[in-house]
């Protein structure tokens, strides 16, 4: 059935377009890609930021360190319409705040989080959408639709079918892009999900942050085959690779499943190759040292997601070489970045942020017991 | 409205009849209601629960499903969070372990971690229980998992006219149920009930007395309130005059109903068909003893199956399991106590 329709499509495209050239990416303009440079300073600067604030012992919970996967967060959510759902996890903190920055990043009205709320999240403060009931990622918003994360993983990856299904029932066009590592790829449930959504041929995309590492354990034993985007051959949907260091790639194949999902084709698996920068989370940067050899993290860390960018921009003539030693975040750990590595623009934004959630009040106690059942009833 | 010489037998329902009603109705009430699970269209169901109504309703709302129960319930979770209401089957309800995840961890938890801001209108419902010579994986009463795991709602209908009431309440009501019935029920002839042509509902967490007694109360539900309203009988006979509440839900549990049958008998005996070990029985008694101590004259007892699987043929299932002469020992020894 899907092969049938793969096929069709593909012929329906060729005749009546203009020769393939053109990627998504090519279609943007100067300043869109200069704002997606800055979005990449503002998914680290988040990061470092955090990963200081927690060493000075200010933050209760672990940190996943999203640091030298930025382009993935940027380059995904860059193309979608604010309608769109998406379902981040653990390590795709930015993400929260990032949906729909386009719309304006002092936008209220737009439909992703603000940086206010997801700080106070972060510090566990009652002014975060989840109010503090769960740690870190696992919050999420009906109204900014964004799907609520859990430690299941790929226990998402259903959710986001079911709400891609309601959508099309009720005649929207919206797409649910959804976040994992290549470790949940080997979860029953990812299979489940995906051929649920295959069969039904549901919008949804699955993004796969190939780190290399899930925790301890490194790719090759969690999935066989040789890119983890070949899991797509046995539903009979596309599988995409991405190169995840360059957010024009990301761009250009996330692109790709989005305009393929919303036009009601089915889902799609898009891998972005990447490297996990520390350790799984803040305690296990000591192991991670440990069980991961050195010359694999120099390498990995070798093409910094916003150094490849500067580069793109460079050689697009969209900036000056007087940009090129301005603003150097990269290859540089938390530890050794400095407020003047980022725009000022991304600090202030973030300093905000943080000044909301070290104002904002811790939950009441009797919030504890609170919320267990609905009282509302229903339709 | 009374029933007529001629008419009855056409207007009395069965256990099953009555679900697939209740599922009818509320499809027709509510559009942005759907039906998802394995085989429950184009087959209308194991058991025909669903018989029609893809006909009636169409292949997007009454939804053939992949062999995929944490599929099942997950995309019922989405749906639900995107303003849908779903019933989502099991094709029995042992097969709900392969979708535990997606019950406890997202389902139940989703309105406590979104401090209200989601709640999930999802039934989960199957046919139950033993005495069926089903063996261990058509036969399993696993309602223990689900009561203990906050957030979820625990129905289990032991009567046509509750079967149909209780499922209309639990779509109706805004949170998670698992929806135990009774597949030894869904046809029994002698059940067969004539059903309001209105619409009613049977609030959750409301439990009824099936047989009042002033010796002894019987506490069950589901299958077991047949074996104790037999023990009831048999005990009339030896002049015991037993008390049987069916509990209906077992979240939340109607205690005041217990309490006021104790209050009266003294005595109380707790039936399920569930192993002991954990099980909702001894969570009753629990509660028996912490609330209405001071109201016994024997300690509280449990009935309950062996802390065994269900085993298959006849003799082996019904040794580990209630039964009315198990009923009526613990009954006679309670009350001579």
């Amino acid at each position: 059935m899907s092969n049938k329709s793969a096929t069709a499509t593909a012929e329906k495209a060729e005749p009546d377009q203009q020769p393939v050239v053109s990627r998504p990416s090519d279609l943007l303009t100067k300043e869109e890609r200069f704002e997606m440079w800055m979005q990449l300073y503002l998914a680290r600067y988040f990061d470092v930021r955090l990963i200081k604030e927690k060493k000075r012992g200010r933050l209760r919970g672990t940190l996943y360190s999203s640091h030298n996967q930025e382009a993935i967060i940027v380059g995904s959510l860059f193309g979608l319409k604010p309608t769109d759902w998406i379902s981040p996890i653990h390590r795709d903190m930015p993400a929260f705040f990032m949906k729909d920055i386009r719309s304006g990043w002092e936008n209220n009205d737009r439909i992703g989080m603000s940086v206010e709320e997801v700080c106070a999240q972060v510090w566990g403060k009652v002014d975060s959408p989840g109010r503090a009931r769960d740690n870190w990622s696992h919050i999420g918003s009906r109204s900014k639709r964004i799907i609520h994360s859990t430690s299941m993983l790929a226990g998402t990856i259903p959710v986001a079918a079911g709400v891609a299904y309601a959508d099309r029932l009720n005649g929207g066009d919206s797409v649910v892009i959804t976040y994992n590592g290549e470790g949940s790829t080997a979860q029953g449930i990812f299979h489940e999900a995906i051929n649920y959504a295959a069969v039904h041929k549901l919008p949804v995309v699955t993004i796969v942050e190939n780190n290399q590492w899930a925790y301890g354990t490194p790719v090759e034993l969690e999935c066989p085959t040789p890119d983890v985007a070949d899991r797509a051959k046995g539903f009979g949907i596309p599988g995409l690779v991405a190169d995840g260091q360059d957010v024009f790639d990301v761009y250009d194949k996330v692109m790709q499943a989005v305009n393929h999902a919303r036009s009601g084709s089915g889902p799609s698996i898009v891998e972005c190759k990447t490297f996990r920068a520390y350790g799984h989370g803040d305690h296990d940067d000591d192991r991670a040292a440990r069980y991961r050899p050195e010359d694999e993290v120099v390498q990995g860390r070798g093409r910094d997601p916003i150094a490849v960018c500067r580069q793109r921009l460079l050689e697009l003539g969209d900036i000056g070489s007087d940009f090129a030693e301005k603003w150097v975040a990269e290859g540089k750990s938390a530890s050794e970045a400095t407020n003047e590595d980022f725009p000022e623009k991304v600090v202030e934004y973030l300093n905000k942020g943080i000044d909301f959630a070290v104002a904002s009040a811790l939950p009441p106690a009797e919030e504890g017991g609170m919320w267990v059942f609905y009282e509302g009833g229903s339709k | 409205m009374s029933a007529t010489v001629d008419a009855p037998a056409i207007l009395k329902k069965n256990y099953l009849t009555a679900l697939k009603e209740a599922i009818d109705e509320e499809m027709l009430r509510n559009p942005d209601m759907i039906c998802q699970g394995e085989d429950i269209g184009l087959l209308g169901g194991a058991f025909g629960v669903t018989d029609g109504l893809q006909a009636k309703y169409g292949n997007k709302r009454v939804v053939d499903m992949p062999i995929s129960e944490a599929a099942i319930i997950g995309s019922a979770v989405g749906m639900a969070l995107n303003g849908k209401t779903v019933m989502a089957e099991m094709q029995f309800i042992d097969f709900i372990s392969c979708g535990f995840d997606q019950i406890v961890n997202m389902m139940a938890t989703y309105h406590y971690r979104t401090a209200g801001e989601v709640n999930m209108p999802v039934v989960v419902r199957g046919p139950a229980g033993a005495y069926g010579g089903g063996a261990l994986y058509h036969s399993q009463m696993n309602e223990a998992w689900f009561c203990n795991s906050p957030g979820l709602k625990v129905v289990c209908p032991s009567t046509p006219y509750d079967a149909k009431g209780l499922l209309k309440a639990s779509l109706r009501d805004g949170n998670p149920v698992i929806f135990f019935e009774i597949k030894e029920l869904y046809r029994r002839r002698e059940l067969e009930e004539e059903l309001p042509s209105e619409d009613y509902i049977v609030p959750l967490g409301k439990a009824a007395i099936r047989r009042e007694g002033t010796d002894v109360t019987f506490v069950s539900y589901g299958q077991n309130v047949y074996h104790c309203l037999a023990a009831a009988d048999e005990l009339a006979k030896q002049g015991v005059h037993a008390e049987v509440i069916d509990i209906r839900t077992l979240v939340p549990l109607d205690e005041e109903t217990i309490y006021n049958s104790i209050a009266k008998t003294n005595r109380v005996i707790v039936v399920n068909e569930a192993p002991m070990t954990c099980g909702f029985a001894g969570e009753i008694v629990a509660r028996i003893t912490t609330n209405a101590f001071d109201l016994l004259d024997a300690p509280p007892v449990r009935i309950t199956r062996l802390d065994t699987p269900v085993p298959w043929v006849k003799p082996l299932e019904l040794y580990v399991l209630p039964s009315v002469e198990k009923l009526v020992n613990a009954a006679l020894q309670t009350v001579r106590y």
